[in-house]
């Protein structure tokens, strides 16, 4: 049975090209352009992804009521947000309100089906038991590349994908300084620099939420990150 | 903030409203001439008066020519009548060797009709030798009334205490103590008697010898047929008319002083509220603005219907306006670039999906040349929004304590890595540099230095990175060997969207906003940025000053 994937966005070009490009990787595809369209469908059959714009038309924060209400309806399935917009207030908002993965627009076609895929396993694999091969241990940070779930000190960190793969290339590799381009090209996005920083804020803060003592994410100026051990 | 076109002598409204209310004080002066015309009409009333007395005298006298027949014995005349004085008070007839006693007793009861006046009267006959006289000149003074009580004696008090001495200062005051002595001696060559004897109804005034008071009087001449047999003169002392133009002027200061008191607060609190409520508005409008010229917030309108209120609105508004503009201004480049974000995604995700369609060679040439152009774009609105964004997160960037040479060397191993044909000169001092701040922004703005100084520099130039402490600041120089700055734009060089390159070559696009990120780092860690040309003349430095942290 193939994967369904409702798109949510009000801009008939952009929903096209990327139902096109989904269906071609063998999804099902469900495109909206309003925000009560989607709902309703949702009602009726929930997606097993949602890709959801922030703006729908005049409804400027639409996307983030959806969110929400989709949420309501179900704890588990994968919310992407996909938004013109890149201010750390929105992706702020768009994480606490239960997304999985935030990316802009700027993202290729390429990078986006790479990342629903990954959303995918996630949820696939989340029930499922850890392999030992695909788990990566750095002193307390435990990473499995299966499920794409954090832990420190035994505990769930609750890392979006971006932010679990920038973790994962941080710690690879411990010690080596990562700069900016190379964390984008390991977290598969495409940003600007300011947001890599602001990631790496979140990032932090996360880990800090669990251990207010972690300090393992090192900042080498001009040069970028590194996973101090 | 410095006030600009200040006035060096400048007048506060107080001071200006209590300058123009000094033009009330014409009003005493007024005042003072009106009561100077009322006394000499009530001279001249007073003297008219007299007059009338002493022709009413006459009149009973005229034409009894046994009161003047007989031979007088001279045994009184004006000369010696001085020495009888002033205790002859009432109607008292000097009795004298006059032949007829019935002509002198009808003579004083005549008199007697008259002494209840305040007036002394005198009827000499030609040899000045008195036949009668009456009244005095003193007047009794009257006993003041029961002392008022409450408000009014306290005024009563005031008045007395502080009004009357300084009436009594500027106005001849009437007494009753004056000496008398001399009357019947300057009598005797008083022109209204001789006036009388002459035939003419005469009045003068004249001053008592001590020149305590002012005596008027008037002489009629007594007619015996056609001849002049004497004369009647009535005196008064002016001390009435005096004291009823005191009492009229004090009356009139009194009060005009109290308007002028009661009008000169009620100005000083009026204008007070005034220039405090201008005061306040300059304020305002002076902290709705900062030293950039950006608007830091809203101008509360005032409610009052007045003018200042009407000029409060309007300042608001205007703000507003400004506000507005200043914000729409602010917002154009992400807006902008958010409006533009839209058709580039629908551009680019056109092109990946293009991208997968079996095509030949030819046409993936064409693809590969879009996607570097919208690469381009992309990287443009990316920038566009980066001082925007540098703004918006300003305000909640936690501050930490750093060392800035630190920093900077760390800084300057990565742009070696970076930049592996440059060569980095870098000099820090040994003490360690901290200041309180955000590292991050810190090393965003010496990226943005550094890669200025990168492109303008000479190939195989060095470029030289200075971090000296200068008392309590740190100086952070960046040099690159290059073209000079073009003159006139130093200013501008670190405003928004303002660039000094020549022409748009190059694969990264310039906005001219690395230097505007430059100022607003600096600034938000307290600091200056100057730009200017290298002491030898053949390259540029820019240097970042920032306040080190206090020791603590």
């Amino acid at each position: 049975m193939s994967r369904r994937i409702a798109i949510v966005e009000d801009e008939p070009a952009i929903r096209a090209n990327y139902a096109d490009v989904l269906r071609r990787q063998g999804y099902e595809v469900a495109a909206y352009a309003k925000r009560d369209e989607a709902l309703t469908a949702f009602r009726t059959r929930l997606p097993d992804l949602a890709l959801i714009d922030i703006g729908l038309g005049d409804d400027v924060d639409g996307g983030f009521t959806l969110c929400r209400e989709l949420r309501a309806l179900s704890p588990t399935v994968p919310i992407l947000f996909l938004t013109a917009r890149d201010s750390d207030f929105d992706v702020v908002s768009g994480l606490r309100l239960g997304a999985d993965d935030y990316l802009t627009k700027d993202v290729s076609l390429p990078h986006l089906t790479a990342r629903i895929a990954a959303l995918f396993r996630r949820s696939d694999l989340s029930n499922a038991p850890a392999a030992s091969d695909d788990v990566l241990t750095r002193g307390a940070l435990t990473l499995d590349l299966k499920r794409l779930m954090a832990q420190w000190n035994g505990e769930r960190v609750d890392l979006t994908l971006t932010e679990f793969w920038m973790v994962h290339a941080l710690a690879r590799f411990p010690g080596h300084v990562k700069d900016r381009d190379s964390l984008m090209r390991d977290a598969r996005i495409v940003v600007d620099d300011s947001t890599i920083t602001s990631h790496v804020k979140r990032i932090r803060r996360k880990f800090a939420a669990i251990d207010p003592q972690f300090d393992r994410i090192d900042t080498v100026y001009g040069m970028g990150y590194r996973w101090n051990e | 903030m410095e006030r600009v076109g200040r006035a060096r002598f400048a007048l506060g409204i107080r001071a200006q409203l209590l300058l123009v209310l000094t033009v009330f004080l014409v009003i005493p002066f007024l005042g003072w001439s009106y009561v100077r015309e009322l006394e000499r009409v009530l001279r001249d009333a007073q003297e008219r008066t007299l007059a009338g007395t002493a022709q009413a005298v006459a009149t009973a006298l005229h034409d009894r020519a046994r009161l003047f027949d007989v031979t007088p014995v001279a045994l009184e005349s004006l000369a010696n009548e001085r020495d009888a004085g002033e205790s002859s008070a009432g109607a008292e007839t000097e009795q004298r060797a006059v032949p007829h006693p019935g002509a002198v007793a009808e003579v004083a009861q005549i008199l007697q009709g008259m002494s209840r006046t305040t007036a002394r009267i005198w009827v000499v006959d030609r040899n000045l030798d008195v036949l009668a006289r009456t009244g005095s000149l003193h007047r009794v003074v009257a006993q003041s009334g029961p002392e008022p009580d409450g408000l009014e004696s306290a005024w009563r008090r005031i008045e007395r205490s502080v009004l009357h001495p300084f009436y009594a200062l500027v106005l001849a005051q009437p007494t009753e103590e004056f000496a008398d002595e001399s009357a019947g001696a300057t009598l005797r060559e008083a022109r209204e008697i001789a006036g009388a004897l002459a035939g003419i109804l005469t009045t003068d005034r004249r001053l008592t010898s001590d020149g305590r008071a002012v005596i008027v009087s008037a002489a009629h001449p007594i007619w015996v047929g056609d001849e002049v047999r004497g004369a009647v003169i009535v005196e008064e002392t002016a001390n009435a008319v005096l004291a009823e133009r005191n009492r009229a002027f004090e009356r009139l200061f009194t009060i005009v002083l109290a308007a002028l008191l009661v009008g000169s607060v009620a100005l000083t609190i009026f204008a007070s509220r005034l220039t405090a409520r201008v005061r306040k508005l300059r304020d305002d409008a002076e902290a709705a603005i900062d030293a950039q010229g950006r608007m830091k917030g809203a101008l509360a309108g005032s409610l009052a219907g007045d003018e200042i209120g009407d000029l409060s609105r309007s300042f608001k508004s205007v703000l507003d306006r400004l506000s507005q503009y200043a914000g729409y201004r602010e917002n154009m480049a992400s807006r902008l670039s958010h409006e533009l974000r839209t058709p580039l995604a629908v551009v680019r995700s056109s092109l990946d999906n293009l991208r997968q369609q079996p095509l030949p060679d030819e046409s993936r040439v064409y693809i590969e040349r879009a996607q570097g152009g919208l690469g381009r774009l992309a990287e443009i609105l990316t920038r566009m929004t980066e001082a925007t964004r540098l703004e918006q997160s300003l305000s909640d960037v936690e501050r930490e304590r750093f060392d800035l040479g630190a920093l900077v060397t760390a800084c300057v191993e990565g742009y070696r890595l970076a930049f592996p044909h440059r060569t980095f000169t870098c000099q820090i001092p040994g003490e360690p540099l901290r200041i309180d701040g955000a590292p991050d922004l810190v090393a965003q703005m010496l990226d943005k230095l550094v890669a200025n100084a990168h492109e303008f520099a000479t190939p195989d130039t060095p470029i030289v990175i200075t971090l000296v402490r200068a008392a309590d600041t740190a100086r952070l120089t960046v040099e690159n060997e290059g073209p000079p700055l073009p003159q006139g734009m130093r200013e501008q060089l670190f405003d928004s969207m303002v660039s000094v390159r020549p022409g748009s070559g190059g694969d990264v696009p310039h906005l001219g906003l690395g230097l505007y990120i430059v100022r607003l780092i600096a600034e938000f860690h307290a600091g200056t940025a100057r730009a200017g040309d290298r002491n030898d003349g053949n390259g540029v430095m820019v240097t970042v000053s920032m306040p080190l942290a206090r020791a603590d």
